[in-house]
């Protein structure tokens, strides 16, 4: 692996969290993006926002992007589907019964509904770790053909491929049952989508993400995602964040059952 | 009514802290009422820093003098770990006012954890410490 440092001395970085702003100063030099022996960039680590949701740092628009409401996805529903939309409710939410969702509520598939998520490269797979649902997508890139005998799925089958430094993941074969929950809004999808994602690790503490979404069933155009920039967090784990359908009284009541008399 | 725990809801939590609930996810919106602010004063009972969500019991005297344990819903406990909560930082016996919103359910004694205050004047939001208090 190699590493080496930029020439850049200060970094200036606006964050923009829910209309608050604040201005970080970074004066360290920022260290080029790490390499693997093959000689193509590793993007292993654990990346987020700069912060937890709610959290010192934590940008929730995502940084880099403009001050213009974004597109989004169900903003480009054709007819039908609008009219499909006015039938549903947050309700409806298949996540709610803790289905993985087909992209992710802050518009990044790496954190499906959170707001963190692991990255292990190795020479024949890029490994995408979620730490919602103990998520998991294993992106092959050694060249190997898409398998064709695998069942659709709530997250896709991934196929990775290099284009220069940038690694394009394309997904197909997804299931309808789930919604893509980008932005919290009311999502389904189609069988057919097809996501194709671009990351680039800029530098070694900035993964910047790019995708474009295309469901011709339910979309009129091809949805393009606002690039997503993520920073490289301060510790290399994520936690388990396991979901329940579990009725919430009976969990409390357990809890308390169980933790009687150690309060 | 049954209530569902529900899956995590990053990006409308990160909304609500923010103060625009209308962005908020509709998971915690299906079971909470955003047009329903509530806030009650009590006794620590319990904490539950616990997947997929944490929980603070206290017990809230009703304008009678009865004894009523209400049970507000926070974040995620990796996301409350990460932000600097620690598990013994509000115990049992702490006084708080705890500001959120109601259950859906107007019979439950439950709610949305937006704040609590301890009794020396420290704030914590739904996933603890917050860079905004």
């Amino acid at each position: 692996m190699r590493r080496s440092t930029t020439t850049a001395a200060i970094v200036t970085t606006l964050l923009l969290s829910g209309g608050t702003s604040r201005l970080l100063a970074q004066t360290a030099p920022v260290a080029k993006a790490p390499r693997t022996a093959d000689g193509h960039p590793d993007l292993s680590g654990v990346w987020w926002r700069g912060g937890d949701v709610g959290g010192r740092g934590f940008a929730a628009g995502g940084r880099g992007g403009g001050g213009q409401q974004p597109q989004t996805f169900a903003g480009l529903y054709q007819p039908s589907a609008q009219a499909k939309a006015k039938t549903l409710s947050d309700k409806d939410d298949p996540s709610l019964g803790c289905n993985p969702t087909a992209f992710g509520t802050l518009n990044v598939s790496l954190f499906d509904v959170g707001a963190v998520g692991q990255i292990v490269q190795t020479p024949k797979f890029v490994i995408m770790l979620t730490e919602t649902y103990n998520g998991f997508q294993i992106i092959p890139i050694d060249g190997r053909p898409r398998r064709d005998n695998v069942p659709p799925s709530n997250r896709g089958d991934a196929m990775g491929r290099w284009d220069g430094d940038t690694l394009v993941v394309d997904k197909t074969n997804f299931v309808d049952t789930n919604w893509m929950s980008a932005e919290g809004r009311v999502s389904f999808h189609s069988d057919a989508l097809h996501i194709v994602e671009r990351y680039r690790r800029v530098d070694a503490n900035t993964l910047e993400i790019e995708a474009t979404v295309e469901d011709p069933k339910v979309l009129t155009k091809p949805w393009v995602v606002p690039k997503q920039t993520l920073v490289l967090a301060p510790f290399d784990q994520i936690m388990e964040l396991a979901c329940s359908t579990v009725d919430s009284q009976s969990l409390i009541d357990g809890d308390v059952a169980q933790t009687s008399g150690k309060k | 009514m049954k209530l569902k725990v529900l899956a995590f809801v990053a990006g409308g939590l990160a909304a609500l802290i923010t103060g625009v609930p209308a962005w908020a996810h509709h998971s915690f919106a299906a079971s909470y009422d955003l047009t329903a602010p509530i806030t009650v004063q009590g006794t620590i009972t319990q904490v539950l820093l616990r997947n997929p969500h944490s929980w603070f019991r206290l017990n809230v005297k009703d304008s009678n003098g009865n004894v009523e344990e209400w049970s507000f819903e926070a974040g995620t406990p990796s996301g409350m770990i990460r932000n600097g909560y620690k598990a013994d930082i509000i115990k049992p016996g702490a006084e708080v006012t705890i500001k959120g919103f109601r259950s859906r359910d107007a019979s439950q004694k439950r709610g949305m954890l937006r704040e609590l205050t301890t009794a020396d004047g420290k704030t914590y939001g739904m996933f603890g410490p917050q860079e905004s208090k």
